[in-house]
């Protein structure tokens, strides 16, 4: 089936306690697709990609990831199945060395390739971890630290990464050599859902995008009409 | 096995407690630990007094006219917990209750008792000054701290031992009291003490005490202690580890298999303990019975102590004609000279510490060998 | 000073043992914020075992064996019977939860197996003494140190050469993106039980080589001694349990070998205002963890 969906999920809502974060949204993710989701502070962002890798409390209609139900599978079997998660606030084990981050993102690699071959890839293509190999994760800068826990979650060689403000508090050209990566997963076709508050940067990586607010699903569309409508370039463009 | 057999047999009697008093049932109130650090007395007291009140309704109650009932409950080893079940048992119209292997408990269950006006006896508290802390219809059943005490000084004495070292805890009135009992009897009669150190209870780590007492120039005669599971194999061992051979007295704590497990660490250690099984001793014939009853033969002097218990209250009803608890009382009061498996047993005129036999026991070889059995001279008693 | 060094190797040896003891706690706190007062209980089984392994008729490094094995496999029950169903509840849940446990568990130890002591036969080898110069060293003295060492160094490579073990570390700082990893959170913390019944195992055998016999409460009084260490280790650091353990350990038998023979029967009353007055000046322990508990 080619032309089903990687992600689609119907009716999604997730709660806590009496805080309904994301109120019944549908979304599908296209293979090679990058989809972006917009909002303001609150609006839900991370409730969503927590809730698609079961790390949120979660209700939906239909959840089909690959085209098999992953509505109450735990995150760990999810994670197996090839979705994953980089975490707002990167979140990397700060105690750990920046190759024990590396070896336990790849931990469950061995029923997915050689976890050898994919180390030696990303420290090629993560110049500044293979210099940091045996410091603490908790050492290095934010931007270094982005760049492990990206590295980290391409480990288990994921068919779709969801990425949650990756540029969150980094300094401009940091932000930009961020962007850089993620426009290079992009063109190795990794199917991507960015969680972003850098809106202009992001339509521009992205082929989709929503827009989320209280909750709901406020605007939605391919990410050159985004750019173009006036809600977008008056709320987030500054137009 | 023994123990299933044993709840079984609670569970008997805790159906029997349930059928309606006749009207001349003996209702004893039992308040005891099934549960918690004091059971490891209670059971076997209970299961000992069992075995005499099964053999005292079999030959159609106290005296062929009043059967015995009992309603047994679990204090949980709680203080507080006894008073509440003492209240429960009088409410119910125990017309006499026994109280849990301790001091602190029987106290709290006293209070209640006293007030009541229904005597009491405690399985097997030493502390002397219990019934000073209740009244008059507090009584214990066993050889009180003072009275092992002035037994141990008395053989230290003819050991020809000149100074003695006592290790104490104040975690519990007996650990601590017995020894300086000991030292009260011990310089008495012209004995000196060398030193006191203590311990916490269940601590088992003894390394600085001992190093302390490595160290003395010169060692003390005889170190005396009532330390018992599981500090004093620990002290021992940790002891004659540090290269110190001194002598030990204990008291009847340490009269377990585990004390006998020791192998040469307790070579030649000399304790009291209430009783002491004799060729052709009351006591050998009950441990046999005992033996052929369980299957098993008993493993602590506390079951021949409760079984004795039953034959006190036998003596004392029996003695009163009635069952009125006040009358009860002054049966117990009065008793002089009761054959017990353990010994002679005499309440009267004492303040409710009976005045029962001890015996002083070597371990040789892992073996039993009677030191001295007896009663000391009064005179001789530190006053408690 | 003989008698210093004597005194340092005696709480070497005590210190050793809390030290297992609070690191058995901290495994399991660190990963699910329980503190398993159920572990004292651990140690008991461990020494019911090995009880009954000689009664029959086990040579004795086999009933040690069957001992740490039988504890590995409790701690695994415990897990998945009582604290499973619980996971991820408040931290007051937790601990009401290990309370029952513990509880349960010595009620059926009075009942089923006796409320008495048992006996068990230690070999007589194991009360012999090592003397170097003027120093004493017993036999059980000796093996305490020389098996902590033994189990600190071997936890230590587990956890920094295995991908268990990192897993675990991972798991201490932040469960949630370890199951990101897609590893099982099940797994994780079975691990983390299976070493703390490892410890307790370990700490079980020492105890009762010391005492001779098992009871059912004998896991009350260490579990306590774990917990306090612990507590000034600062909860959840693997590193500040082991510190906190010896720490508590040279607290106490310096104050038993050095306070006046009139105070001495307040030694454990000042061993916890020492322990108050680290707290004071670190109220989060010597190393407390920085990161808290999530799942
Ligand atoms: N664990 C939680 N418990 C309770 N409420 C939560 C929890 N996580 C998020 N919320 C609430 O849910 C709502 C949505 O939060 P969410 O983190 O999904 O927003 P967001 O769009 O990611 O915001 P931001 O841009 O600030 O990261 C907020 O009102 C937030 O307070
Ligand atoms: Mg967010």
């Amino acid at each position: 089936m080619p032309d089903e969906p990687l992600l689609s999920i119907e009716g999604l809502t997730v709660s806590y306690g009496a805080v309904e974060a994301v109120r019944g949204i549908d979304l599908t993710v296209k293979r090679g697709e990058v989809v972006t989701l917009l909002g303001a502070n609150g609006a839900g962002k991370s409730s969503t990609l927590n809730a698609l890798v079961g790390l949120a409390p979660r209700k939906a209609r239909r959840m089909l990831f690959e085209g098999a139900d992953i509505a109450g599978q735990a995150t760990e079997t999810i994670v197996r199945r090839g979705m994953t998660l980089v975490p707002e606030g990167r979140r990397v084990f700060s105690s750990l060395t920046v190759e024990e981050n590396l070896m336990l993102g790849g931990a469950r690699h061995a029923a997915r390739g050689d976890p050898a071959a994919v180390k030696a890839d990303m420290l090629e293509r993560f110049p500044i971890l293979a210099e940091r190999l045996h410091q603490k994760a908790g050492s290095l800068s934010g931007g270094e630290q982005q760049m492990l826990a990206i590295a980290r979650a391409l480990m288990s060689s994921p068919d779709l990464l969801l990425l949650d403000e990756p540029s969150l508090g980094l300094a401009p050209q940091v932000v930009d050599r961020i962007f850089d990566l993620i426009r290079n997963l992009r063109d190795r076709g990794l199917t991507i859902l960015l969680v972003e508050q850098n809106v202009a940067q992001s339509l521009e990586i992205a082929d989709r995008g929503y827009v989320l607010a209280n909750g709901r699903i406020e605007l939605q569309g391919a990410a050159a009409d985004l750019r173009a409508s006036p809600e977008i370039q008056d709320a987030y463009l500054g137009a | 096995m023994k123990k299933n057999k044993l709840l079984l047999l609670s569970g008997a009697f805790a159906a029997l407690a349930s059928a309606p008093a006749m009207a001349e049932d003996l209702v004893i109130g039992l308040a005891t630990a099934q549960t918690g650090g004091l059971a490891p007395y209670d059971q076997p007291n209970l299961a000992g007094l069992q075995m005499r009140i099964e053999e005292i309704n079999a030959a159609g109650g106290i005296a062929g006219k009043f059967p015995i009932q009992t309603i047994i409950k679990d204090t949980r080893s709680d203080s507080a917990q006894t008073a509440l079940v003492a209240q429960e048992l009088v409410d119910a119209g125990a017309q006499l209750i026994i109280t849990p292997c301790d001091a602190d408990p029987s106290i709290a269950a006293g209070m209640i008792t006293q007030g009541a006006g229904i005597p009491a006896i405690s399985f097997c508290a030493t502390t002397p000054t219990l019934p000073l802390a209740v009244g008059d219809y507090m009584f214990s059943n066993y050889p009180a701290d003072n009275v092992q005490a002035a037994m141990l000084a008395a053989h230290a004495v003819e050991s020809g031992y000149k100074t003695a070292y006592i290790l104490t805890s104040p975690d519990s009135a007996y650990t601590l009291k017995l020894p300086q009992y000991f030292g009260q009897a011990f310089t008495a009669k012209g004995g000196a003490l060398a030193g006191e150190g203590t311990y916490s209870m269940g601590q088992q780590d003894f390394g600085a005490e001992v190093t302390k007492i490595a160290a003395m120039d010169p060692r003390p005669d005889v170190i005396m202690t009532s330390a018992y599971e599981p500090d004093f194999p620990a002290f021992v061992r940790q002891l004659r580890g540090a290269g110190v051979t001194t002598p030990i007295l204990g008291s009847d704590g340490i009269d377990s298999p585990t004390t006998f497990g020791l192998g040469d660490l307790v070579e030649g250690v000399v304790f009291s303990t209430a009783g002491h099984a004799t060729a052709g001793s009351p006591l050998e014939a009950f441990n046999a019975r005992w033996t052929e009853r369980t299957g098993a033969a008993p493993d602590t002097i506390y079951i021949a102590n409760g079984y004795d218990l039953g034959t006190i209250i036998e003596a004392a009803v029996t003695a009163a004609d009635s069952l009125d608890p006040a009358a009860i009382r002054d049966g117990i009061a009065n008793l002089e000279g009761l054959q017990g498996v353990t010994g002679a047993i005499t309440f009267k005129g004492t303040i409710g510490m009976p005045l029962r036999a001890v015996s002083l026991v070597r371990i040789k070889a892992g073996e039993r060998e009677l030191v001295a059995q007896g009663q000391p001279d009064p005179a001789d008693i530190p006053a408690p | 000073m003989d008698i210093f060094l004597q005194q340092l190797l005696n709480a070497l040896s005590l210190g050793g043992t809390y030290a297992l003891l609070a690191l058995g706690l901290a495994v399991v706190f660190s990963i699910i914020g329980l503190i398993n007062f159920a572990h004292g209980e651990l140690m008991t089984v461990t020494g019911y075992a090995i009880c009954f392994a000689l009664i029959w008729g086990l040579p004795f490094p086999l009933a040690v064996m069957a001992g740490l094995a039988v504890a590995v496999v409790a701690a695994l029950l415990m897990e998945r019977i009582a604290f499973r169903p619980v996971r991820g509840a408040s931290g007051t849940t937790l601990l009401l939860t290990s309370f029952a446990v513990s509880a349960i568990l010595r009620v059926l130890f009075q009942n089923l197996i006796s409320a008495r002591p048992i006996p068990v036969s230690i070999p007589a080898s194991l009360s012999g003494v090592l003397t170097i110069g003027p120093l004493h060293l017993g036999m059980i003295q000796l093996i305490s140190i020389i098996v902590t060492l033994v189990m600190l160094l071997g936890l230590n490579l587990f956890l920094h050469r295995t991908m268990a073990g990192r897993a675990m570390r991972a798991a201490a700082e932040d469960f949630a993106v370890l199951r990101l990893m897609g590893l099982r959170a099940n797994s994780v913390v079975a691990t983390a039980f299976a070493i703390s019944g490892l410890l307790a195992g370990v700490a079980g055998l020492l105890w009762v080589a010391q005492r001779g016999s098992v009871d059912p409460l004998m896991g009350a009084l260490p579990v306590l001694k774990a917990f306090i260490a612990a507590i000034i280790g600062g909860l959840g650091s693997l590193s500040g349990a082991v510190a906190g353990g010896f720490l508590l350990g040279f607290i106490e038998v310096i104050l038993q070998a050095y306070l006046p023979e009139s105070l001495l029967p307040y030694r454990d009353a000042f061993a916890i205002l020492l322990v108050i007055a680290v707290l004071l000046f670190r109220p989060q322990g010597l190393l407390a963890r920085k990161t808290p508990v999530k799942l």
